[in-house]
């Protein structure tokens, strides 16, 4: 089953990518940038899920050779890409709001005032 | 130990001082341009000015007063000229004659084609400093005819370096003296068949780069008032003339030494005179004869002139280099 | 831990990286209280990022001997926490010649740009923020070319894809800055996320981050994932490094951000994105002696400097101009690179240095006319060579130095260039590498044609009467552009010195692969190479040199002799006043030839191409996402069938 985690996740970039090259509206652009970070997240905790593993967390005692857990690097690197996604948002939602103000519209095809 | 170095120093100073350097390139650039406006004349059934009128003119205009414009950069404006003259005595110190470089071994052809920028960018500097709009428009017209001009160089010269190199067993000769040894080796260049396109199309290229008729639309005296020299008057002005002829000196001499090089005897005074006899062919044929008989061109006319039948002539002979005729 | 311990250099990258952060922290904590004792607290502010700044390249600089000269390969695991059960566990730094010499390139951009910050930035109200995004800035990029982990460069990637963005939208009431910031956002996240993408996709494969035991696992065990993480990784550096499709952004961030920044954004932001690249062709997949590759990274370099370097020609914005040659100029870069040959990667590498020194002193020079005079439009300006003479002499070294008009650097690492992507088509017999001799050749000039278009319409020509009391720039920026122009003349006079001392080594670092993974503790059983830096052509500029300076010298004497100098100003004695400004006899009128009519004679013939690519870069986000998407399908594409 775990091949639809791999399947979902490639499907939520590619819906990312979809929404911030198809949509006009500067707030969907931002959406769009959030669900790409989220299928990103989903397939590297995808990749460090082992079937039937348990949480790594071990003290010093408890760590036998029979122990059987997902592997905890991704997780980390899943927290650090959360956190990550999160200052991608703010920060553009701060810039849409001042965008919103100097320009007066949230629509991509009237903020080009720099082209050619 | 001391003595020598000074007896080098001081044939190097003659070298750039006298021969090849200053005195012959004055002379000889100043006889240059003498024939071409007096065989421009014939041609036109005019009389025409006595050979020797650039020398006048020279002296002449060195003894009159320099006014630089209010709206101008003084030191950009006055210093732009003798850098170009300068520019331009060493390009002509690299080009070998007939075996015979004042400094072998130290400039290749891509540095001689970027040497060639400088004197066109200290005019277009100075013409800039002036402020005049007539010098604007003229230095713009004179910028296009520079890149014109760029990409046929640049294949020929890429062209010269593949078929020498093929010849030498290298793949590869940049080096202006290799060129010229090759050739008093193995005769001139001009003899194989790649190189014949190549040299026709650096014979269009002169004309271009001296900016003579049909190509002087970055002068246009008619037109713009003479375009980057507007505003120059007096010595800095004698300056430019004299880089002019220069120029012309040094573009032929070019040719000569790319195409011609085997023809000499290897007597060093013998083969300067040699090759100045060479220039005068070319000058005549390249530049009065064409001067004679063609009209100013617009600039885009001499853009696309130069960007398509000039290199496409070139690109035949990079590409019959290439496959080793 | 003892001092010596401490001192030991094998701990000064972490040094170096460290002390950019913590003057970010230092920075924000100075002057936050306004009724502190200190008078000026921009100023303070200002000297920290000074010191943090200095205080790295200083670190860095101390590096030079045993990495550069001496061959050694620093292998640093933080917390010492080594390799265990074979796989690395530890986070790691691995500096080695190549990383060396970016990390210098930036931390010296850095530090100039820092010095010039002091005086350009007294005026803007945000400075506490702009000082501490600075010195973040510095950090990321610093910290993504030390180091040894692949995540750890996808974080320092964001970091500064962050600060650039922030930093590019800190001007919000500069025209478009608040624009270009979210253009610059929304691409710039595409490409992080695709760089997270291939580094995540690399860990499934290889369960490590580390670079090193990266480089000795992939090569020979390429399948479809890690084709398709090679494709998303490349794609992600070209964001960071701005080569086509993402030209764009650059021009957009570029003329939006105060130029101090862009100095940074075009200077460090593009080399560590071809830091990226490098390492990840050259070093983690192994895969530039493929053909297919080659011909990949070429062709997008000379497409990058051709497409660029005509995009430039059509702009009449100082600073927009600057930033596409910036991308044309990386283009060179990556064709060098590309070429896989050790001149080839030395000559880029050294143009890389270069572009790094000229673009920063152009772009300080169009902040001092922005500074003095309130705009970059060419159309605006002209003239400022009066008032501004400094400023003038300092730009038009960078533009000479950009130009490659010898005897100035660009002239030294393009005339490498030329020769070694000819030299390249001779030995492969591919007229496809001659063609790049051609367009670079072909480039270069019309680099010189744009430059000579800035320095008629901004310096030289009539000065508009609005700027008559406009004066020089104060002596704090003066002096970070001379050091610049100081460095550009330097490294162009002296090329075998800088090819020797920096270059060499790093081209060697990039071509011995093997020493690169054992260095840090892994197996590889990667030959040492050969390495030869012969040239076909000879260049020796302080010969060349001497000779025009001896012949300036005497044209110069002749002319003082004969009273060249005997000049009358027209002014005066003239009675009659249509003569006051030109000898021509035009009236006192302002007749400036116009910056975007300069070459109509160039333009016309290429109407159509301009017109095209005019509508092609049409400012909409969406199409810029778009081209960021195609491109990464192509890649996948290209990959897939070529790896």
């Amino acid at each position: 089953m775990i091949q639809f985690n791999y399947i979902a996740a490639f499907f939520l970039i590619v819906l990312g990518f979809y929404t911030i090259v198809t949509k006009y509206n500067l707030v969907k652009t931002v959406i769009g940038m959030s669900v790409m970070d989220y299928g990103v997240n989903l397939l590297i905790i995808t990749i460090g899920y082992t079937p039937g593993g348990t949480a790594p967390i071990f003290t010093a005692g408890e760590l036998t050779q029979a122990s059987y857990f997902v592997d905890p690097i991704p997780q980390a690197l899943t927290l650090t890409s959360i956190v990550i996604g999160a200052c991608v948002t703010a920060m553009s939602m701060s810039l849409v709001i001042r965008l919103h103000e100097s320009y007066g519209t949230l629509d991509t095809r009237e903020i080009r005032r720099l082209r050619g | 130990m001391t003595a020598n170095i000074f007896l080098n120093g001081l044939q190097y100073l003659g070298y750039i001082l006298i021969f090849p350097g200053f005195l012959f390139c004055f002379v000889c650039g100043m006889l240059l341009t003498g024939i071409d406006r007096k065989l421009v004349a014939r041609m036109q059934k005019r009389v025409g000015p006595p050979i020797l009128q650039p020398f006048y003119d020279f002296f002449k205009l060195c003894g009159k007063e320099t006014i630089v414009p209010a709206a101008a950069s003084r030191t950009t404006f006055l210093m732009a000229p003798l850098v170009g003259l300068a520019a331009l005595v060493v390009i002509q110190l690299f080009i070998p004659i007939h075996g015979f470089s004042a400094f072998s071994g130290m400039a290749d052809i891509i540095v001689i084609l970027y040497l060639l920028l400088i004197p066109a960018l200290a005019a277009i500097l100075g013409a800039a400093a002036s402020g005049s709009p007539y010098a604007g428009v003229g230095l713009s017209r004179e910028m296009v005819t520079i890149i014109s001009c760029e990409l046929p160089l640049v294949l020929i010269l890429l062209a010269v370096a593949k078929t020498v190199g093929n010849a030498m067993g290298t793949g590869l000769c940049f080096s202006m003296s290799d060129i010229a040894d090759y050739q008093v080796q193995h005769g001139s260049l001009i003899t194989r068949l790649s190189m014949i396109p190549a040299a026709i199309a650096f014979a269009m290229v002169i004309p271009g780069e001296t900016g003579s008729h049909p190509f002087d639309t970055a002068e246009a005296e008619t037109e713009i008032c003479e375009g980057m020299h507007a505003e120059y008057s007096g010595a800095p002005l004698a300056a430019f003339k004299l880089s002019h002829a220069i120029k012309v000196l040094t573009l032929t001499s070019l040719f000569v030494a790319l195409f011609f090089g085997g023809i000499g005897t290897g007597l060093v005074a013998l083969d300067g005179v040699i090759v100045f006899a060479l220039c005068v062919i070319a000058t005549a044929l390249f530049i009065s004869f064409v001067h004679a008989v063609t009209a100013r061109l617009k600039i885009e006319q001499v853009f696309k002139y130069y960007w398509t039948v000039v290199s496409g002539l070139a690109l035949v002979s990079l590409v019959l280099a290439w496959y080793g005729m | 831990m003892n001092l010596a311990n401490m001192t030991d250099y094998h701990h000064f990258p972490i040094y170096a990286i460290m002390v950019l952060f913590l003057g970010a922290f230092v920075v924000s904590v100075a002057g936050a209280k306004p009724s502190g004792n200190l008078k000026n607290p921009a100023g303070a502010r200002a000297w920290i990022a000074l010191c943090a700044t200095g205080l790295s390249l200083f670190f860095l600089v101390m590096l030079i001997k045993p990495v550069m000269l001496e061959g050694e390969i620093i292998a640093y695991w933080m917390g010492s926490r080594a390799i265990a059960g074979g796989y690395a566990i530890g986070i790691a730094l691995e500096v080695d010649a190549l990383s060396l010499f970016f990390a210098l390139l930036i931390a010296t951009a850095v530090f100039v740009s820092a010095i010039y910050s002091i005086r350009y930035m007294v005026h803007d109200d945000c400075v506490p923020q702009y000082y501490v995004l600075y010195c973040l800035l510095a950090g990321g990029v610093l910290g993504l070319v030390l180091s040894g982990d692949i995540f750890n460069m996808f974080v320092m990637v964001e970091i500064l894809t962050f600060a650039a963005v922030a930093l590019t939208a800190f001007r919000t009431k500069v025209y478009g800055a608040l624009e270009a910031a979210f253009k610059y956002l929304v691409v710039g996240c595409m490409g992080s996320t695709a760089i997270l993408t291939g580094t995540i996709m690399l860990y499934a494969q290889y369960h490590t981050l580390n670079l090193a035991q990266l480089a000795s696992l992939i090569p020979g065990t390429l399948n479809n994932a890690t084709k398709l993480a090679f494709a998303f990784l490349y794609i992600g550096f070209s964001t960071k490094a701005f080569i086509v499709p993402f030209h764009p952004l650059a021009a957009d961030a570029h003329g939006a951000a105060p130029a101090s920044i862009s100095v940074l954004i075009s200077g460090v932001l593009t080399k560590s994105g071809i830091y990226g690249i490098i390492r990840l062709t050259y070093f983690l997949f192994q895969t530039m002696n493929l053909g297919s590759m080659q011909f990949m990274l070429v062709f997008i370099g000379s497409v990058s400097m051709f497409v660029c370097v005509t995009m430039a020609l059509a702009q009449h914005d100082f600073k927009r101009l600057l930033a596409y040659h910036s991308i044309s100029q990386i283009g060179y870069v990556l064709a060098a690179v590309g070429l896989s040959t050790s001149l080839g990667i030395s000559a880029g590498l050294y143009h890389a240095m270069n572009h790094t020194l000229f673009k920063g002193l152009l772009f300080l020079a169009a902040g001092a006319v922005l500074h003095e005079t309130g705009t970059t439009d060419l159309g605006k300006l002209g003239g400022l060579s009066k008032k501004m003479p400094h400023t003038t002499a300092l730009f038009l070294i960078g533009a000479f130095s950009i130009s490659g008009v010898p005897p100035f650097n660009g002239f030294a690492s393009k005339w490498m260039i030329y020769q070694a992507s000819y030299q390249k088509a001779v030995e492969t017999n591919n007229i496809g590498f001659l063609a790049v001799t051609i367009i670079a050749l072909v480039t270069s000039t019309l680099t010189l044609a744009s430059f000579v278009k800035v320095s008629q319409s901004v310096f030289f020509g009539q000065l508009p009467r609005e700027y008559e009391n406009v004066k020089e720039v104060p002596f704090g920026m003066r002096l970070a552009m001379g050091i610049l122009a100081v460095l550009c003349i330097l490294t162009g006079i002296f090329p075998n010195t800088v090819t020797g001392v920096l270059t060499q080594p790093a081209a060697k670092a990039v071509a011995d692969v093997g020493e690169y993974i054992t260095a840090m503790g892994f197996k590889s059983n990667l030959p040492v190479p050969e390495v030869s830096f012969v040239q076909v052509g000879v260049w020796e500029p302080i010969n060349w040199l001497l000779i025009l300076c001896i012949a300036l010298l005497a044209l110069t004497i002749v002319a003082v002799a004969g009273k060249y100098d005997r000049v009358s100003e027209n002014e005066g004695e003239q009675v009659e006043t249509k003569y006051q400004l030109f000898y021509g006899g035009e009236k006192n009128v302002y007749s400036q030839v116009g910056g975007g009519d300069l070459f109509w004679g160039f333009k016309h013939n290429w109407r159509h191409y301009f017109d095209f690519m005019h509508d092609l870069h049409s400012g909409i986000v969406n199409d810029y996402a778009l081209w960021a998407v195609v491109a990464l399908a192509l890649a996948i594409v290209y990959m897939m069938i070529v790896l």
